[in-house]
């Protein structure tokens, strides 16, 4: 198998307020590979991704990033996080830019290019995610799809090692959700190694290398996609039950 | 519209107001600079044409008794005893040029140009010559009935009483113009290259005074002493020296308004005649008189009559109106008004007319108006600065533990140990001088005021021992600490957030006014900025870009107040704002590995400021509408404006209420702005929608 990108071994968090929302979470994301992380409302899913580029501090637990630990307090944030991508349920989009600017930011501001050399690299990603006539849009005048594609060519442009989905399609009518999926199946065939939390279980077992069920703040089931097909657990299969009612 | 480029630059361009504005833009700076007014009146000369009947150039001039006499070349002399009107030739048994005189204690003395001198030692006494001590003497002034003393080229210095002439032995060599006595004792001579010399023992002894810097190169060719706290002199290029402390100690350039707060009248200068401790008479070769009622400050140049163009060589004044000046080729005018320029035609204006009251007031007010638009501008641009930064350190996330964390305990400790070791130091040192101030109970709380830096160190000691105890304490938990019922963590407190916090509170919990004066006055705080630049940069000058700005420290004073004050509340508007963005944005920002600050800057600035515009133009308004405070400090901006319009013309309802529509334009002009620069910067889907 291909080498490990990102380790995680014992991640717990423990909130403030005193919820455990992660328990104990451990897996691997080997290069080129993209795992869906699937569980119900509460699981902790979230919690998961937001320790892995640091947007919250772990209470425990090691997170390794290219074989070096990343949750320490010397490590630097910022330049761990330009490594990681993250798009967001809520696009997270920058309002006052357009949208070539929203993706050069980035590479403005983190990798020092200059202005031509940026918009090169951000014609070249907003092609991919198919947004080329709309880069002198302000994000307020689009839809929620592209709106989507623009924040997943935000974190593309960056090169990350690897990109972490959360809930992409959430937000969207259901109208708008093929072109997003469309665009990450699109990634996940080019061989980008990629995190995606989803409820969209057909696009996790149609897209994924791997399925990672958690339950409780804890990883309840791990397998190949097919796992969703045949699934061991009790939980996991009232889960994907439940799931499917809803559709 | 997607196109469009958005950006600060365009939002005032002319062109792209649309008519409606431009319009109201034109009206309103049309309504302000009220045109003036043209009415027949006419100024005319104060000096009249004597008839000397002689065509010789007439060199001095003196008062004897009640007759007028003047001296001139070929041993010419003169006398009217009609206060000048008349003048009939006296025999002088000299043909030598008389160059210079003077009358005091009844007597009479006239230098010649060998260097004799002809007293007249009494009222009806006749002219007796005294002889001479020498060629190269140039001015005489009488110490008493019997002593004169004469100055003249290479610091020679002769005086002459009890019938002997006797020279006095000084270190001063520069070539002596002009010498003045107050009394018998107290005198004063100046020369070549800045010299002044002074005595108080009747010309025995002289001393050195140090001439203003600015003169020290400068031909001082006429000096007069009025009293022992008043003297002047001139140069021969026209600068005004005067100085106001006894015995002459030391000398100034007068900054003459009326030259545009220049240091010379840009004249060349023969004679000044000292009549008052404030009146100056000027006289000039280039036919030039002049008179200044201020010690100098303004200095009427005055309207020669016609036909007359000569060299004005000295004064011969009866009082401080009535006199007479002479000049080359026989020329004597006289004057009752001090040469003061006659102004034929002008009314005592009816300021019961709206017409004459608004020609009086419209510009004091534009004056006004300028000072209120500067003072605003440079308030607003300050306060918002101040907000800003106020507002991003009052959002700043970092904490104690932030600082803390993940550093090495053994740093962390020393540090602690430091700093407690530092506040109790600094602590006891305050504290000490507490007891000092004489203070009981209650009136403690005014110890800021009565011993600043000790209140400074006492509160710093305070803050560094508790942080420095904390740091020693750190055991990596950051945990709370419970005291009976009340829990509170010091490691989430937010050093910065305090900061701005202490600041916001303190300007929001005390009146503006009272603010204005304690800058001013209290810290005269636009005194120390002046002095400071000064003593980097030098002079300021009276002119010039530093001038405009930093010439007035009321002005000073006045932006800083309002801009810090303002600062105190706009930093709530703005940090309100910036609540008003997603966290979402930030995590965005952050995600894309940008900094705290440069997501602060890049991400959330931008548009918490778009947000925030409406109420931050209220904000605006309200400093344009503090800014009549200003008035308490002196500062001349349209409301003190206002009460100054008042004293002339008692008319208050007209001029408060020009004040008033003067500061609606102003206010009026920067909300249509701020509604521009809102629409202009207007992004879809950003903030709440309406308008256009
Ligand atoms: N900032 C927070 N402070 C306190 N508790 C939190 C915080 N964020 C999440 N939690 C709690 O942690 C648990 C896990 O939350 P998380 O957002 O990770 O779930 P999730 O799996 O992403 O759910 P969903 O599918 O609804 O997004 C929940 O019980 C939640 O209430
Ligand atoms: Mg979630």
């Amino acid at each position: 198998m291909s080498e490990v990108v990102l380790s995680i071994r014992d991640l717990e968090k423990t909130y403030p307020g005193g919820v455990q929302a992660v328990r104990g979470v451990s897996f691997d994301v080997h290069q080129g590979e993209s795992v869906a992380i699937i569980g119900s409302s509460g699981s902790g899913k979230s919690t998961v991704l937001r320790c892995i580029n640091r947007l919250i501090e772990p209470t425990g637990g090691v997170i390794e990033l290219g074989g070096t630990q990343i949750n320490t307090p010397r490590a630097n944030v910022n330049e761990i996080r330009s490594r990681i991508g993250m798009v967001f349920q809520s696009f997270e989009l920058f309002a006052h830019l357009k949208v070539l600017e929203n993706v050069t930011l980035g590479l403005r501001h983190v990798r020092g290019m200059s202005k031509s050399e940026a918009d090169k690299v951000a014609m070249e990603v907003l092609e991919r995610v198919d947004l080329l006539e709309r880069v002198d849009a302000y994000p307020g005048n689009l839809s929620g799809g592209q709106k989507q594609r623009v924040a997943i060519a935000r974190a593309l442009a960056m090169k990350p090692e690897v990109i972490l989905f959360d809930e992409p399609t959430s937000a969207l009518d259901p109208e708008l959700i093929g072109s997003v999926l469309k665009t990450i199946r699109g990634l996940a065939d080019e061989g980008l190694t990629m995190i995606i939390v989803t409820h969209e279980i057909n696009f996790a077992r149609d897209v994924a290398d791997r399925i990672v069920y958690l339950d409780k703040g804890l990883v309840a089931e791990e397998g190949p996609s097919s796992i969703i097909n045949n699934p061991k657990t009790e939980r996991m299969q009232r889960f994907l039950a439940s799931m499917n009612e809803e559709h | 519209m997607n196109s469009r480029r958005v950006g600060v630059e365009r939002i005032f361009s002319w062109s792209a107001l649309d008519e409606k504005t431009r319009v109201g833009i034109i009206v309103s700076v049309f309504l302000l600079v009220a045109i003036s007014p043209a009415v027949g009146q006419s100024i005319e000369t104060g000096w009249d044409i004597a008839e000397s009947g002689v065509d010789s150039n007439l060199n001095a001039a003196a008062v004897h008794g009640n007759e007028t006499w003047v001296f001139g070349d070929g041993g010419v002399m003169l006398s009217s005893s009609d206060e000048g009107m008349t003048w009939s030739a006296m025999n002088s048994d000299t043909t030598a040029d008389l160059i210079s005189a003077d009358s005091a204690y009844d007597s009479m003395a006239v230098l010649d140009s060998t260097g004799s001198v002809l007293m007249k030692q009494g009222l009806d006494a006749d002219w007796t010559n005294i002889g001479s001590p020498g060629e190269g003497m140039v001015d005489l002034v009488l110490i008493g009935q019997n002593s004169l003393i004469l100055v003249g080229v290479d610091g020679a210095i002769w005086r002459y009483s009890a019938s002997n002439w006797q020279e006095i032995e000084t270190q001063f060599t520069e070539n002596l113009n002009d010498i003045s006595f107050l009394d018998e004792n107290n005198g004063i001579a100046c020369g070549e290259n800045g010299t002044l010399l002074f005595t108080t023992n009747g010309g025995i002894s002289w001393n050195y005074r140090e001439a203003p810097t600015g003169s020290s190169d400068s031909n001082l060719i006429s000096v007069g002493y009025y009293n022992p706290y008043r003297l002047y002199a001139a140069s021969s290029d026209g600068q005004i020296l005067s100085s106001t402390t006894t015995s002459a100690q030391n000398w100034n350039l007068v900054e003459i308004e009326s030259e545009g707060y220049n240091t010379s009248l840009d004249e060349n200068l023969k004679s000044i005649e000292v009549v008052s401790a404030s009146i100056i008479l000027f006289a000039g070769p280039d036919n030039y008189l002049g008179v200044s009622l201020d010690g100098g400050n303004i200095v009427e140049h005055n309207i020669i009559p016609d036909g007359i163009n000569t060299s004005f060589n000295d004064h011969a004044m009866i009082d401080y109106q009535k006199g007479i000046v002479v000049g080359n080729q026989g020329v004597i005018l006289l004057t009752d008004s001090s040469g003061k320029n006659d102004l034929v035609g002008f009314e005592i204006p009816d300021y019961g007319n709206f017409g004459e009251f608004s020609e009086y007031a419209d510009d004091m007010m534009l004056d006004g108006f300028k000072a209120t638009v500067k003072i605003v501008g440079f308030g607003i641009l300050f306060g918002f600065l101040i907000g800003v930064i106020l507002a991003m350190f009052k959002t700043a996330p970092t904490n104690l533990k932030g600082l803390v964390e993940g550093r090495p305990n053994g740093i962390v400790r020393t540090l602690g140990g430091g700093l407690a070791a530092v506040g109790l130091y600094l602590f006891w040192e305050g504290v000490s001088g507490f007891s000092e101030l004489g203070l009981d109970g209650i009136e403690y709380i005014f110890t800021p005021v009565g011993d600043p830096r000790g209140f400074a160190m006492f509160g710093l000691g305070i803050a560094l021992t508790l942080l420095g105890l904390l740091f020693l304490s750190n055991n990596g938990k950051f945990s709370k600490i419970e005291i009976g019922r009340v829990t509170l963590n010091p490691w989430k407190i937010r050093p910065l957030n305090s900061i701005a916090t202490l600041y916001t509170d303190f300007f929001r919990n005390t009146p503006l006014i009272v603010q204005f004066m304690f800058i001013h006055f209290g810290l005269s705080l636009g005194m120390e900025i002046q002095d400071a630049y000064e003593s980097v940069f030098g002079d300021m000058g009276v002119d010039g870009f530093d001038y405009w700005l930093l010439g007035e420290s009321a002005f000073i004073s006045a932006i800083f107040t309002l801009g810090l004050n303002s600062g105190a509340y706009q930093c709530e508007t703005i940090r309100g704002a910036i609540a008003a963005i997603p966290s979402g944005q930030m995590e965005a920002g952050r995600s894309i590995g940008l900094t705290y600050m440069g997501t602060m800057k890049l991400v959330i600035m931008p548009q918490a400021i778009r947000i925030c515009i409406p109420p931050i133009g209220n904000e605006m308004v309200n400093l344009v509408l503090n800014s009549s405070l200003a008035m308490v400090i002196g500062y001349a901006e349209l409301s003190r404006q206002g009460r100054l319009i008042i004293a002339v013309t008692f008319q208050i309802f007209w001029a408060w209420g020009m004040v008033m529509i003067s500061y609606f334009v102003v206010t009026w002009t920067l909300a249509l702005l701020l509604r521009r620069l809102e629409e202009k910067t207007k992004i879809p889907g950003l903030g709440i929608s309406g308008g256009a």
